[in-house]
């Protein structure tokens, strides 16, 4: 229980927390002090003074911020008095003074907390008949967010943001006096992996995205609170619509999760729902290729297709992007109808399924905020996982001491007290010097000894040995008082994974070699094959050697995701039948000889679980595109072709039949999901331990010796068909670049900007960089000029003639 | 430390003792923007961006210092900065007019550079000279109690003598009137960087 204070505010005494800012308490008590520079997020600098109150002292009653002011015991405080209510006028008659009063033709007018205040609060008219500032309107900032500089009050919350909160310090005041804007550096533009979050807190129109400027009106639009799914953070949004289209994502504040902020990816990927691209009917392969079908015809098709095949020959391979009652759907009827354990979520991109779903023990997100150590061996978080790469930059602001290591540069080395850096390929020899805190390694091994520790494993690339996280993982354990989080990134991978979407996993993280629990579901389902699955790798070899026959690809893109391109492709094309689940014809499911149109986020509902395991509501917001349909109510129509009952056309009952046969998400009732009850989701199980625990030990990982070796990581902004849709952002993908230590470009040689070829095919320009250790290189992943190349442990590099 | 590479190695020099100086190495940003004008003629983009490199910021939060001060010069500067005061003191006593008469003289506008480089006019806040109002500084070198008439002489001088440096005493004696007290740095120093704060690091003495 935290200590109170008591304090009075207009004449009625209250205890309230101590340490708090006056006017966080007078809120928590109903008292509701109007603001501008007050942000609950952001540090207070006391910037409007909008926030002025009486307050009691030894000389009498004074004006002062409240919310720069912290709460004493016996505080006496006015905010109502006669002279509040003209300093309030004041403030809002000098604020006035300059704004544009543009409301009809601004996009915050209905939302907007200068309107809203001046309404409660201003004078009501104003005495200014001088000339207004003007400014060249608007300017774009960055490429997603523009600034009607006229507009703007001087809040500093920008600012702040940009500072404190995302660590890219671009947004600034500038010149003095009546002639303060906010600016950018000339030619230097904001451009922050989260700039839009500055949009949200602006409490006037001044900046605004380029995507929503001028599309409606706040009173128009309908709200729906949702979770993101561009990464396994699963951050709170709501998704904002007007005449059945989105137009607008919001972060919500859910403390335990995102706490408000979004990424720029999670805010402005949803115009991809609504791309002109996006498949809107069944696709049936014909002689001059995809012709549209209806959805019985190509539902018969795929049914007595997959009905003509030995369970043993067919594959799934995707659900990741899918709602939980989707994935547990695709597990059940692929397990129990077509008769195949031949079932992966992850692409050969991934973790060990038993250690991304079990790992114990499990820390939460917000455990980030209680340690004093955070371990980060994995991706870079800004890259893959931005909200929880600001939810470290927020604990080490609070003091936590940061380690990280990576085989290059990370977002989160400027802030880190130790970097260790090791060679791609080489990590397991490091990791090894670093546990036993041998020479140069001794100041971070220090740090893992001073508990709470929260380790964050991951796979630093597709070129690096999933082992390797479990090596890391085992390292955490090994500390006396750690907790550990896995870094898989895709949507509701983890989801899918704790629905069974995995070869050695059934639904509720049970291992598909417990047979106690097999048998049980397999009188729930009707029928369940024993033993493990193959994995995404194994099944494209095996369609590729035509050891088996035919594929379910469900919203994934081997082609595009999967360490070896080449082996999807040829696997694809030398398979019999494939059906794809997708929203899209990608480089994957332009293979397909059936593409059914998939209801994608924004589209569905059901439940999803995030990377520390929360189990939270997912929302539909629009109808689906066309005749877009959810997986879960596809399947049930494909099963009953084959004459099973899947009974998974409603997706309630769906959630209840998790909750009964998945023993994590046992007792799972839809009040603990809705947004109502608690609004945060809840971490599954409830109650009691892991179904399945697993405990890494310590591996090795062969040490790769090569003169290249290849650090492949994923970048925020890739050249997925997601990204490639959504117009906001889609000029924002990273273009391919080689980035080398510069002792080894010179042995190649080359230099700056020179071009050189990858194992002979991709050509790219080279960026010196000495983060990267000597003897590998760094290309991005996915990106513009990376797609097809294999994430081989080593690659062949070489300059290219004239290429500069 | 790659920014300030192609200074003047004197001036490399010491903006190390600069940072040096600070135990936070941002407190060196106004102190580097001197340095960085005398290497640039005045503050330009890359003045800024070289300061950001040095101290570890942003140029956006260099900028954000320099536009705060009056005495960063983001444009170009003519030979003589002629800042005529126009605050309390000096405008009841006819600084409005002794800047009238300067930018008759100068055939420069208040808050621009003449043609040929050698004159800025300016208007400035109360430079401490109430005393002595209406007040001018040259090079911010102090000339108290002008009339339009002494202040248009004073530029003629200036235009005509071209003086290397430009000194207080010597200007009070040719052209001054009521004098306030004995003012001012010690050593005078250009347009762009005299910097009585900062003389320790003897950027007060550059520009000679
Ligand atoms: S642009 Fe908006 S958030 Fe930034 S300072 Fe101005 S009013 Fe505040
Ligand atoms: S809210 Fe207190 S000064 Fe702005
Ligand atoms: S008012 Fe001019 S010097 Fe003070």
């Amino acid at each position: 229980m935290p200590d109170t204070v008591s304090i009075n505010i207009n004449g009625v005494a209250h205890d309230v927390e101590a340490g708090q800012r006056l006017i966080v308490a007078a809120e928590s008590v109903g008292e509701v002090i109007p603001r501008f520079c007050h942000h609950d997020k952001l540090e207070p600098v006391g910037k409007c003074r909008m926030c002025l109150v009486e307050v009691e002292g030894p000389r009498g009653k004074v004006l002062m911020p409240s919310c720069t002011l912290l709460v004493s015991d016996g505080m006496v405080v006015d905010t109502e008095s006669a002279v509040v209510k003209k300093a309030q006028e004041g403030v809002l008659e000098f604020l006035l003074i300059n704004h544009p009063l543009d409301c009809p033709i601004c996009d915050k007018g209905g939302e907007c907390p200068l309107q809203d205040q001046t309404m409660q609060w201003g004078p009501g008219e104003s005495r200014f008949v001088e000339a207004k500032r003007n400014f060249e309107k608007p300017i774009p900032v960055s490429d997603v967010v523009l600034l009607d500089r006229e507009r703007c009050v001087l809040c500093d919350r920008c600012v702040r943001a940009a500072d404190d909160i995302a660590g890219d310090p671009l947004l600034t005041f500038i010149d003095r006096g009546n002639h303060v804007q906010i600016q950018t550096f000339p030619n230097e533009p904001f451009s922050s992996y989260f700039s839009g979050n500055t949009v949200q807190l602006c409490p006037v129109g001044a900046l605004t995205s380029v995507d929503y400027r001028f599309k409606a009106r706040p009173w128009d639009l309908g709200h729906t609170r949702s979770v993101s799914f561009v990464d396994t953070v699963h951050s709170s949004v709501d998704a904002q619509t007007s005449r059945g289209k989105l137009v607008r994502v919001y972060g919500i504040e859910n403390d335990r999760v995102n706490e408000g902020w979004l990424s720029d990816k999670d805010r402005f990927i949803f115009s991809a729902v609504h791309s002109p691209d996006r498949v809107t009917a069944p696709l049936v392969r014909g002689d001059d290729g995809f012709e549209e079908a209806s959805w019985s015809d190509a539902m018969a098709l795929v049914a007595s297709r997959l009905g003509g095949y030995l369970g043993g020959e067919v594959g799934a391979i995707g659900g990741a992007n899918n709602t939980n009652e989707e994935a547990y759907t695709l597990a059940k009827f692929m397990r129990s109808v077509v008769g195949s354990s031949n079932l992966d979520a992850q692409l050969g991109d991934g973790l060990n399924p038993h250690l991304a779903a079990t790992v114990t023990p499990r820390a939460t997100i917000d455990d980030l905020d209680r340690a004093a150590t955070i371990f980060v061996w994995g991706p870079d978080l800004k890259e893959t996982l931005p909200v929880l790469y600001l939810r470290v930059r927020k604990a080490v602001r609070n003091g936590a001491t940061l380690v990280v290591a990576s085989p290059a540069g990370t977002g989160l080395d400027a802030i880190a007290a130790h970097v260790v850096r090791y060679r791609a390929g080489s990590g397991s020899d490091v990791l090894r010097k670093f546990a036993s805190g041998d020479k140069g390694y001794e100041g971070a091994r220090e740090a893992l000894d001073a508990g709470p520790v929260v380790g964050l494993v991951g796979r630093s690339s597709l070129a690096e040995d999933p082992m390797m996280a479990e090596a890391a993982a085992g390292v955490v354990r090994s500390l006396p008082d750690s907790k550990l989080l896995t870094l898989l990134t895709r949507a509701n991978i983890y989801g899918a994974l704790d629905m069974g979407l995995a070869p050695n996993l059934l639904p509720g993280r049970v291992s598909t070699a417990d047979d106690e629990h097999a048998e049980m579901l397999e009188d729930a389902w009707g029928h369940l094959p024993r033993g493990t699955g193959r994995s995404t790798t194994q099944m494209l070899e095996d369609l590729a050697s035509g050891a088996m026959r035919a594929m379910v690809l469900v919203g994934a893109d081997p082609v595009r995701d999967c360490p070896d391109p080449g082996l999807a492709q040829r696997a694809l094309e030398a398979a019999e039948f494939v059906v794809a689940f997708d929203a899209f014809v990608t480089d994957s499911s332009i293979h397909a000889d059936v593409i059914l149109p998939a209801a994608v986020w924004g589209e569905v509902s059901g439940t999803a679980t995030n990377l520390e395991g929360r189990v939270q509501e997912v929302n539909a917001s629009v109808r689906p595109a066309g005749q877009a349909r959810s997986l879960n109510a596809a399947l049930d129509d494909i099963a009953h072709l084959m004459g099973v009952d899947l009974r998974a056309a409603k997706v309630a009952d769906v959630t209840r039949e998790i909750a009964a046969v998945a023993p994590a998400y046992a007792g799972i009732t839809p009040d603990h999901l809705t947004f109502e009850s608690d609004g945060d989701g809840v971490i599954v199980p409830l109650e009691g331990e892991q179904p399945l625990k697993f405990i890494p030990v310590e591996v090795s990982v062969p040490v790769v010796t090569s003169r290249l070796t290849l650090h492949f990581p994923d970048a925020l902004y890739d050249d997925g068909v997601w990204n490639r849709n959504a117009p906001t952002i889609a000029g924002l993908a990273r273009q391919a670049e080689a980035r080398l230590h510069p002792r080894d470009a010179s042995m190649l040689p080359v230099h700056e900007g020179d071009i050189v070829s990858i194992e002979e095919r991709f050509v790219m320009p080279v960026t010196l960089d000495d983060t990267v250790p000597v003897g590998s290189i760094v290309v991005p992943r996915n990106v513009v000029g990376t797609k097809g190349l294999t994430a081989s442990t080593s690659v062949k590099v070489e300059a290219v003639e004239g290429g500069a | 430390m790659t920014a300030a590479a192609n200074w003047e190695a004197g001036r490399r020099e010491r903006a190390k003792t600069m940072l040096g100086a600070y135990p936070d190495r941002r407190s060196a940003i106004m102190p580097l923007l001197y340095l960085a004008s005398l290497e640039y003629g005045h503050v330009t983009e890359q003045a800024m961006t070289d300061v950001a490199e040095l101290v570890g910021v942003t140029p956006a939060q260099v900028q954000s210092v320099a536009s705060f001060y009056t005495m960063f010069k983001r444009e170009e500067v003519g030979k003589y900065l002629v800042s005529v005061c126009t605050s309390i003191s000096c405008h009841l006593l006819g600084g409005d007019a002794v800047i009238d008469a300067v930018e008759d003289a100068t055939g420069v506008e208040r808050g621009r550079t003449g043609d040929d480089g050698t004159f800025s006019v300016e208007r400035a806040e109360c430079i401490g000279a109430c005393g002595g109002a209406p007040a001018v500084q040259v090079n911010y070198e102090t000339v108290e109690g002008l009339t339009p008439d002494k202040a248009k002489a004073l530029v003629k001088w200036l235009a005509d003598s071209q003086p290397e440096v430009v000194l207080a005493d010597e200007m009070q004696q040719l052209f001054g009137g009521v004098r306030s007290f004995d003012w001012g740095p010690l050593e005078s120093e250009g347009p762009v960087a005299a910097v009585p704060a900062f003389g320790p690091f003897g950027s007060a003495k550059e520009g000679r």
